[in-house]
């Protein structure tokens, strides 16, 4: 089966269950010496597990056989989209990292040697690269030479497995090709790659075979040729399932709550977002398609700018978080720990914290009965458990601390609502909860605008979604013209061309028949 | 309730007046006729009055999640500006305070503005600034003391009430005072919020880089209010007095923050760390320990301190994850006794 040489990873009838979840189910897999293995599927369809499993951060299930070479010897080397570089540092440094160096610690290090060697190796892989410069100053596909450069720099023979997760998940059109140049020359050296992408054109250019996941199991194994654009997008989407569930009754929506003209940001070329009362509108998009700036950009909190804002008709004028609260916008970022909420804090803290005048009394006093009273309240409609609001929010579990960052939104009374990847870290339980208090939210008259990489959820809780590719909006579906998981997956993968131009013919675009394009 | 009054009194809570409880009894026994004698407690008191208002000010900064590490020279330019003020131009002793104030405030502001405008660390920064305050110290006084400042501020910090100088008053005020803005109203809220998660105090809307300032403004002003307070106890300029207290104001601050409030800064707890800190090195010096004891004792105390908070957050945390899991497997137990699911796989 593998076209390459002899089998280097060998995987058979893994499993891995987590409490309530079967993340994988019975996978079996091999990667030959030389040989380039695509791993695709969506968002949960157990990706990640597989490489944690592989990785050793996850024990798998009993029974699961993992052989590395015949002889056992062959190694596992993992290179994360993060890269693992440390910016500061030239390439020489970073290669030198973690390896023992000739001299011992404290004699100088060997600086003309060392700069000629890094020089060699980075130029195995295809790359003139100034080998003295920090690495942060590089190109994204220089930096990601380098890691593997690295990676392969400390192996002891070539008959090891090279696990690049989303490599590409940062580069541009060229950058793309110099990566793969580099990749290929690791293959031809006997060892086997597993790449990791959402872009299905860099995996039709560059695998020798594709594997693909879907809900926890292995669906396909095809060998190159075996497949175009459509059958992967086929692959990864699953059956297109008639028009999930059709909501019964698509929201009453109001006039528009929120007008966004020319929002611009690293990963969004540009786009006008328009959100109407008492909807919910779903942003999709595979990582890096602009999906992720959406939300932060109109709130004022991240990289992006707005053109002009308006929220129930009035202009906002230069865009701070401020601003936007007080203009009724409330945003729940992705990152809770970081952004979402003060963790130290306790739940009424945090709830009450966008929202403190109401509670001023004489001499600037605050009445912390009044608060408790309300906070009781939230406590009660959000369902926090347990209901304890003078704990910090740290020790609440992910679920419920999502429903405190909620509530505390919910208390301003927003007229726009934007969340990022509203369950991430929720444990399926709290889930539907989120999703009822983000209808309810809606059925109040807000405006909700949910950017998630998970489509499922998209097509459950949204009455409309805006597909983003490549940093723009590529579709649009609506509730009733075929809203589905499948669709959502499809139109974010969407066209065969690496850049948007030059069509590369063949292969017809495969998402005109089942969503309306974006006008 | 008795639950909640034996959680108050744990040594978890209030760990800082258990420890000054034992020092009390062993210090009494060991050396009962000084230690016990009031006028010893009397200039316990007096003399940390100071320390304590400069913790105080400290708390503030460090809630809003600055550090100010020039928080000693502030004080000692506070000393120094307000004897040059009164002495070498002849100033009154009312706007020779309220200059000095400003003097003060000014630095904080100075500190804010580079810890959020020119986004310097508010440790480098600080530390720069502290530097640069003990040259203009330096520069103000010659590095001579000045001397005769007159009765009039001499009696701001001399004067008793029921036995105790005015500086343990004023303490106490300013402690309550800050207690009120900290802990009772909307301002303290996003003071506390800016400190624990700047960026998330951000995105609620609170204005993080005035609060950062204003904290830094007040913690400054403060500072130099305490060292006025040197002076007036004095009578004197002293331009040397100010890196001494740096040292016992953080760990006062630090060890203040384990107490009351679960790791949280907080003013009360601060003053009573000042004190048992303070009785521990007078105990110490009473039983004939030498001269480079409280320097020891202090630095002994603030490791302990932040290593023990550490400890004790990371023992919470564990704690509740602990109680989640049994609260889940009692659940998971229960519903699995009916359920289907319950049939263990194979």
């Amino acid at each position: 089966m593998t076209q390459g040489g002899d089998p280097l990873l060998r995987v058979r009838g893994l499993s891995k269950t987590f409490p309530g979840l079967k993340a994988l189910d019975d996978v079996s897999l091999e990667v030959g010496s030389g040989e380039i293995v695509a791993l695709v599927g969506q968002n949960g369809s157990g990706k990640s597990t597989l490489v944690k499993v592989l990785a050793g951060v996850h024990q798998p299930d009993p029974g699961a056989e993992i052989e590395l070479g015949e002889d056992g010897r062959a190694g596992l080397h993992f290179i994360h989209q993060d890269l693992g570089l440390v910016g500061q540092l030239s390439t020489i440094e970073n290669l030198d990292l973690g390896r023992r160096l000739g001299r011992g610690a404290l004699m100088p290090a060997p600086v003309r040697e060392e700069a000629r060697r890094a020089e060699e190796l980075v130029e195995g892989f295809g790359a003139r690269i100034d080998v003295r410069a920090p690495v942060e100053r590089l190109s994204a596909a220089e930096r990601a030479i380098v890691a593997i450069a690295r990676a392969l720099d400390g192996w002891e023979h070539d008959r090891n497995v090279l696990v690049l997760d989303e490599p590409t998940a940062s580069l541009h059109g060229d950058e793309v090709d110099r990566l793969f140049v580099a990749v290929r020359r690791v293959a031809e050296r006997g060892a086997g790659v597993i790449f990791i992408s959402h872009r299905l054109d860099e995996v039709i250019e560059i695998a020798d075979r594709v594997v693909c996941l879907r809900d926890g199991r292995l669906i396909a194994d095809v060998p190159r040729g075996g497949y175009d654009h459509d059958d992967l997008v086929e692959l990864i989407a699953g059956e297109a399932l008639v028009a999930a569930e059709e909501a019964a009754t698509p929201r009453d929506r109001g006039g528009p709550v929120l007008r966004a003209k020319g929002i611009r940001a690293p990963t969004i070329a540009s786009m006008d977002l328009e959100l109407r009362a008492g909807e919910i509108l779903g942003v999709s998009g595979v990582l890096g398609s602009g999906r992720e700036e959406v939300a932060a950009s109109i709130f004022g909190s991240g990289q992006g700018t707005v053109e002009a804002l308006e929220v129930d008709g009035k202009a906002v004028g230069e865009l701070d978080p401020r601003r936007a609260i007080a203009a009724g916008v409330a945003y729940v970022p992705g990152d809770r720990h970081r952004e979402g909420a003060v963790m130290k804090m306790t739940v009424r803290e945090n709830m009450t914290l966008p929202r403190l005048r109401p509670l001023r009394r004489m001499m600037g006093r605050l009445d912390r009965k009044e608060e408790r009273r309300e906070v009781d309240r939230w406590i009660e409609r959000v369902a926090v458990r347990p209901a304890e609001p003078e704990r910090a929010l740290e020790l609440f579990s992910g679920g419920n601390q999502q429903k405190v960052v909620l509530a505390k939104w919910l208390r301003n009374e927003p007229r726009a609502l934007l969340m990022d990847e509203p369950t991430q870290g929720v444990d399926v339980g709290a889930k539907a909860g989120i999703f009822e208090l983000i209808a309810n939210a809606a059925a109040a008259g807000a405006g909700v605008l949910v950017c998630s990489s998970d489509a499922k959820e998209l097509a459950l809780i949204c009455d409309r979604v805006l597909v983003m590719r490549d940093g723009e909006v590529v579709a649009e579906v609506a509730r009733g013209t075929q809203l589905s998981e499948a669709g959502l997956v499809r139109a974010g993968l969407g066209a065969v061309s690496k850049n948007g131009n030059g069509q590369h013919g063949g292969t017809p675009a495969g998402d005109g028949a089942e969503v309306s394009r974006h006008a | 309730m008795p639950e909640k009054v034996l959680r108050a009194l744990s040594f978890r809570n209030i760990s800082a007046l258990w420890i000054f409880a034992a020092m009390f009894i062993v210090f009494a026994i060991w050396v009962p006729d000084t230690f016990l004698e009031w006028n010893t407690w009397k200039a316990l008191f007096d003399s940390q009055a100071v320390t304590a208002i400069l913790a105080v000010g400290l708390v503030i900064a460090l809630s809003a999640g600055a550090f100010d590490l020039a928080i000693g020279t502030e004080l000692g330019l506070g000393a120094i500006f307000v004897a040059w003020l009164m002495v070498d131009k002849g100033m009154g002793v009312v706007p020779a305070i309220v200059l000095t104030l400003i003097a003060g405030a000014l630095i904080g502001l100075g500190n804010g503005l580079l810890v959020t405008k020119v986004r310097i660390d508010s440790f480098i920064a600080t530390l720069g600034v502290s530097s640069v305050l003990l040259a203009l110290i330096a520069w103000v006084s010659s590095s001579q003391q000045i001397v005769g400042v007159g009765s009039s501020l001499e009696k701001l910090g001399t004067t008793e009430i029921f036995g105790l100088t005015l500086p343990v008053y004023l303490m106490l005020a300013i402690g309550a005072g800050v207690w009120y803005v900290l802990e009772r109203t909307p301002l303290g809220r996003r003071v506390y919020a800016t400190g624990g998660n700047i960026e998330a105090a951000r995105l609620a809307g609170v204005r993080v880089a005035a609060v950062v300032v204003c904290s830094l403004v007040a913690c400054a002003a403060i500072a130099s209010f305490a060292g006025l307070l040197v002076t007036a106890n004095l009578g004197t300029g002293d331009p040397t007095i100010g890196p001494a207290y740096l040292l016992p104001a953080f760990s006062a601050a630090f060890l203040g923050s384990t107490q009351f409030r679960g790791g949280r800064f907080n003013v009360w707890g601060t003053i009573v760390a000042v004190y048992v800190l303070a009785t521990g090195v007078k105990g110490l010096q009473l039983a004939g320990a030498p001269i480079w004891i409280p320097d020891l004792f202090n630095g002994v105390a603030l490791l302990l301190a932040v290593g023990l908070a550490k400890f004790e957050a990371t023992a919470t945390r564990a704690g509740a994850v602990r109680r989640l899991l049994r609260m889940d497997r009692r659940r998971g137990g229960g519903a699995g006794a009916g359920g289907p699911a319950a049939a263990p796989a194979e």
